[in-house]
């Protein structure tokens, strides 16, 4: 009857197929009212006034709150808007038409200041300055260094020195921001598209000094996030207020274009560096600095650089390094987590690193792999990680061979006599996943079935089927009898929420060991009805010949038989874990155009115990395109004054079906456990990490062939246009 | 204006703004929530249904356009719906579920006009609705899976 490790489809998706999904825009509260933004048009200007008069007095307005409104509609902090999009007004109306009718109708005048856009123009002396106070860009510095590494640089046979870049991506997850708000006097209740509802019950709590016990967060269901929900924006802050001001519960839909401006962007990081290493592909050094492009407000800029700075030596042995994370500010709207938020960076960078030693010395791209691999861990990356479990050579022969990587080589090659450009890439990774605390609370039922409350936030990934899996394996039932629940900051009284690759990792433990202690206390219980020792199993306490089932202690409880706690709560901390492995890409291209097409992604992924292949492969699936897209198909454009030139579906583009490879994912046989009671290691950021860096050298492998010659990419994504240009020469 | 519309097989009659949209009137006016918005320039597809019988999306009409029509959303129900819908569970075709209104109605469409797609057809059928969460495969093999 064991669960853990089999393909059971999902228990989430009866509501999300028969109409009864509820995402944030499907609520509706009586009396409801829609609120909007007044946006900036400009990416960096004063705002001298803001002129609501006539907006106030349309039809169906209800109120309009400007920077004199106070805190928290403190827009325009410092007297100026520092990126295209940043609220100014924030208008209440009856009904969305009303709403939107009102919105064009708030005057604000505005004085356009010179922009920064490029993080490195902005780092230099005499740049527009974001935020006059800090006296500089440069928001936030440091440094990570081992060994020596102007001495190993000096004894390395070869140096190379050039930057690698990340272009900035929109996260685009197919549900826009909202949130709704409504205040009964006693409790502020808040549906939020998050990713985390109690770090959003904390900060509106903080914001508008009300007690935590005030506020309940709900998280409806959400249509995907990738990271970009888990900033706590000022947008649902200020609509919890609005529903306060107003007494009228509030909500707020972005619209797609809208969408553009407020949310949070992904990667955005620069890599500038100078490595050494010797004629026979042993990288020796690595001295740079990862620069992220933090955008106006340095939310995550310097979480996302220290993230890809510490990563950067991945699993390979080199140990002189110095490299130092910065984060620059920019006039860009806030740059945050994205699927992977620093590792998928770190690879990219690491991995273009093995594939230039590759070019360099003439060796196979695996080979040069090969001969910087640590064998196994544990291991202590020089720049304090601890990486837990693995074995990376081995893995990354077991990788080469289950993604038949030489097979797709031989298959490239070939195809040339048919007139085909194919080019294949490969890349090994590893990557870091979970932290924090996660709670759990399981509860148990009059009929011996269980209810398990957890306070990860998951919003498609299945974690709730893995959860019911871990927990019927626990208590030895079917897991018909196990229910979970989350998303509602009633039912548990805290947690990180999903991100990070955590929640299964994370949320799983928790609900685990919450049953095993809950299990404890039923024991108790069962001893003292059956007068000796009890076993358990399959919901069934015995002693002797005497039995009881779960049920029927449960029921003893409430009749006053016996004493004992019938909830059990579990706070667990989790410390990091490293899943890794090999990605493969194809692509052709099409030299006369300079497109190329994703054909197929192959993995291998250690990623610790799998408790439902059907849902960790759906995950590669998804978080591979997401990787190959950064590359092939996602551009995020800025004119010089900071104007967004792709604000919305038209012009960004997010692939089609047509459009996506297909996936052959394979799990390790025999995976490394994670030393969590869960023994997973996490599998929502591997492919993402992993694909980008194949998909590069993929393309830069068609370009070979194509153009008869060796490219050097060095920045995503890789435009059409460049690589007609790289194939056919010409500015 | 005032307009007549059969949606999902029931007829409604209700005033409407001549500039109020096809996607609004369904959510907001009907209730019919399974449509959804993910975009605001025609790209997403999220609310996708069919109108007498073809695929649109319904947030490039305005509702007076549709006076008359035949409107099906992803909650109707009949043999091959359920079909496609059994085989979205069973193959893990939806994620966080936002485009999965749309990606049925668009199957649906197909595999009434083409009971035994190829895989290609399929790639093409699906790719006027944007899903950032499968990749795609497992919609692409539950829609074969769903044919007769």
């Amino acid at each position: 009857m064991r669960h853990v490790g089999r393909p059971l489809a999902r228990l989430e998706d009866y509501h999300l197929l028969y109409g009864q999904a509820r995402y944030v825009d499907d609520i509706e509260l009586p009396g409801m009212l829609h609120a909007g933004f007044v946006r900036s048009p400009y990416a960096h200007a004063r705002v001298r006034r803001v002129d609501a008069s006539e907006a106030s007095s349309m039809p169906g307005v209800v109120a309009v709150f400007t920077p004199q409104s106070g805190k928290p509609f403190d827009f325009a902090p410092g007297g100026k808007v520092r990126y295209q999009g940043e609220a100014v007004a924030m208008v209440v109306a009856a009904d969305r038409y009303a709403l939107y009718d009102a919105l064009e109708r708030v005057y604000v005048d505005y004085e356009p200041l010179p922009a920064v856009v490029d993080p490195i123009k902005a780092m230099e002396p005499g740049a527009p300055l974001v935020d006059e106070s800090l006296g500089t860009n440069v928001s936030h510095r440091e440094k990570y260094a081992s060994g020596d590494v102007e001495r190993a640089l000096a004894s390395s046979d070869r140096l190379v020195e050039e930057e690698l870049s990340t272009g900035r991506v929109v996260p685009s997850a197919m549900e826009p921001h909202g949130v709704v708000a409504a205040h009964d006097g006693r409790t502020l209740l808040i549906y939020d598209s998050t990713q985390k509802p109690h770090v959003v019950r904390r900060e509106v709590a903080r914001s508008l000094d009300v007690p935590l016990a005030a506020v309940r967060v709900v998280q409806p269901d959400v249509g995907g996030a990738f990271g970009s929900k888990i900033q706590v924006y000022p947008e649902e802050v200020r609509v919890a207020a609005a529903a306060m001001a107003l007494r009228r519960p509030v909500k707020w839909i972005a619209t797609r274009s809208e969408d553009f401006k407020v949310t949070t962007y992904g990667r955005g990081l620069v890599l500038r560096y100078k490595a050494g290493f010797t004629r026979d592909g042993v990288l020796k050094a690595v001295k740079g600095e990862v620069i992220a492009d933090a955008g106006a407000y340095d939310w995550f800029g310097f979480d996302l650089a220290s993230t890809a700075a510490t990563m950067l030596p991945g699993a390979y042995k080199v140990v002189d390094l110095d490299v130092d994370a910065v984060s620059v500010l920019t006039n860009k709207p806030p740059l945050g987590p994205y699927r992977g938020a620093g590792r998928p960076e770190a690879t990219l960078f690491i991995e273009r690193i093995m594939d230039l030693i590759a070019d360099e010395t003439g060796l196979d791209p695996v080979e040069v792999r090969r001969r910087n691999l640590v064998p196994a861990g544990p291991y202590d990356n020089p720049l304090g990680l601890h990486y837990d479990s693995g074995e990376y050579l081995a893995g990354l022969e077991r990788g080469v061979a289950a993604t038949g990587y030489y097979d797709l080589v031989r298959r490239a090659e070939a195809a040339r006599a048919e007139g085909r450009v194919l080019g294949v890439g490969m890349s090994f990774y590893i990557e870091i996943t979970t932290y924090g605390h996660e709670v759990a609370i399981v509860r148990a039922e009059r009929d011996g079935s269980f209810t398990v409350a957890v306070g990860i936030a998951p919003h498609g990934q299945g974690d709730a089927t893995g959860i019911a899996q871990l927990v019927a394996d626990e208590l030895q039932i079917p897991i018909e009898r196990v229910r979970v629940v989350w998303g509602d900051t009633d039912v548990v009284p805290d947690g990180v929420g999903t991100d990070g690759s955590r929640s299964l990792t994370a949320g799983g433990s928790a609900a685990v060991l919450a049953a095993r202690r809950l299990l404890d206390e039923l024991r108790k219980a069962a001893e003292e009805l059956l007068g000796g020792p009890a076993t358990y199993s399959e919901g069934v306490f015995r002693s002797g010949d005497k039995s009881a089932t779960v049920g029927e202690i449960v029921e003893a409880v409430y009749r006053g038989k016996v004493k004992a706690q019938l909830e059990a709560m579990e706070v667990y901390r989790a410390r990091p874990t490293f899943p890794y492995g090999v990605g493969v890409v194809e692509v052709e291209l099409d030299p006369e155009t300079g497109i190329a097409r994703p054909l197929l992604y192959r993995s291998y992924d250690d990623i610790g115990v799998v408790v439902n292949p059907l849902l960790a492969e759906g995950q590669i699936h998804g978080g591979a395109l997401q990787g190959i897209s950064q590359v092939l198909y996602e551009q995020v454009v800025y004119d010089q004054d900071g104007s967004l030139a792709t604000p919305n579906f038209a012009f960004y583009h997010v692939p089609k079906a047509v459009e996506a490879p297909r996936y052959e994912p394979h799990f390790a046989e025999t995976p490394h456990r994670s030393d969590h009671p869960t023994g997973t290691k996490g599998v929502g950021e591997a492919p993402t990490v992993a694909s980008a860096a194949a998909t590069i050298r993929a393309l830069e492998d068609a370009i070979r062939r194509a153009a008869g010659r060796r490219v050097r990419l060095r920045s995503t994504p890789v435009t059409p246009e460049e690589i007609y240009r790289l194939i056919h020469g010409g500015a | 204006m005032r307009i007549k519309v059969k949606v999902n097989g029931v007829w409604y009659e209700r005033d409407v703004e001549p500039r109020r949209l096809l996607v609004h009137f369904l959510r907001d006016d009907l209730g019919i929530k399974s449509v959804r918005v993910g975009c605001d320039t025609g790209h997403c597809g999220a609310c996708t249904v069919l109108l007498d019988g073809r695929p649109v999306k319904s947030c490039n009409l305005l509702a007076v356009q549709v006076d008359g029509s035949e409107i099906i959303t992803a909650d109707h129900s009949d043999d091959l719906m359920e079909r496609l819908k059994r085989a979205f569970h069973e193959r893990h075709a939806l994620q966080c579920g936002y485009c999965t209104s749309g990606m049925l109605m668009a199957s649906y469409a197909l595999l009434r006009e083409r009971p035994r797609p190829t895989e290609e057809e399929i790639r093409e059928g699906i790719s006027g609705v944007l899903c950032r969460c499968t990749g795609y495969q497992n919609i692409v093999e539950a829609v074969r899976s769903a044919g007769p």
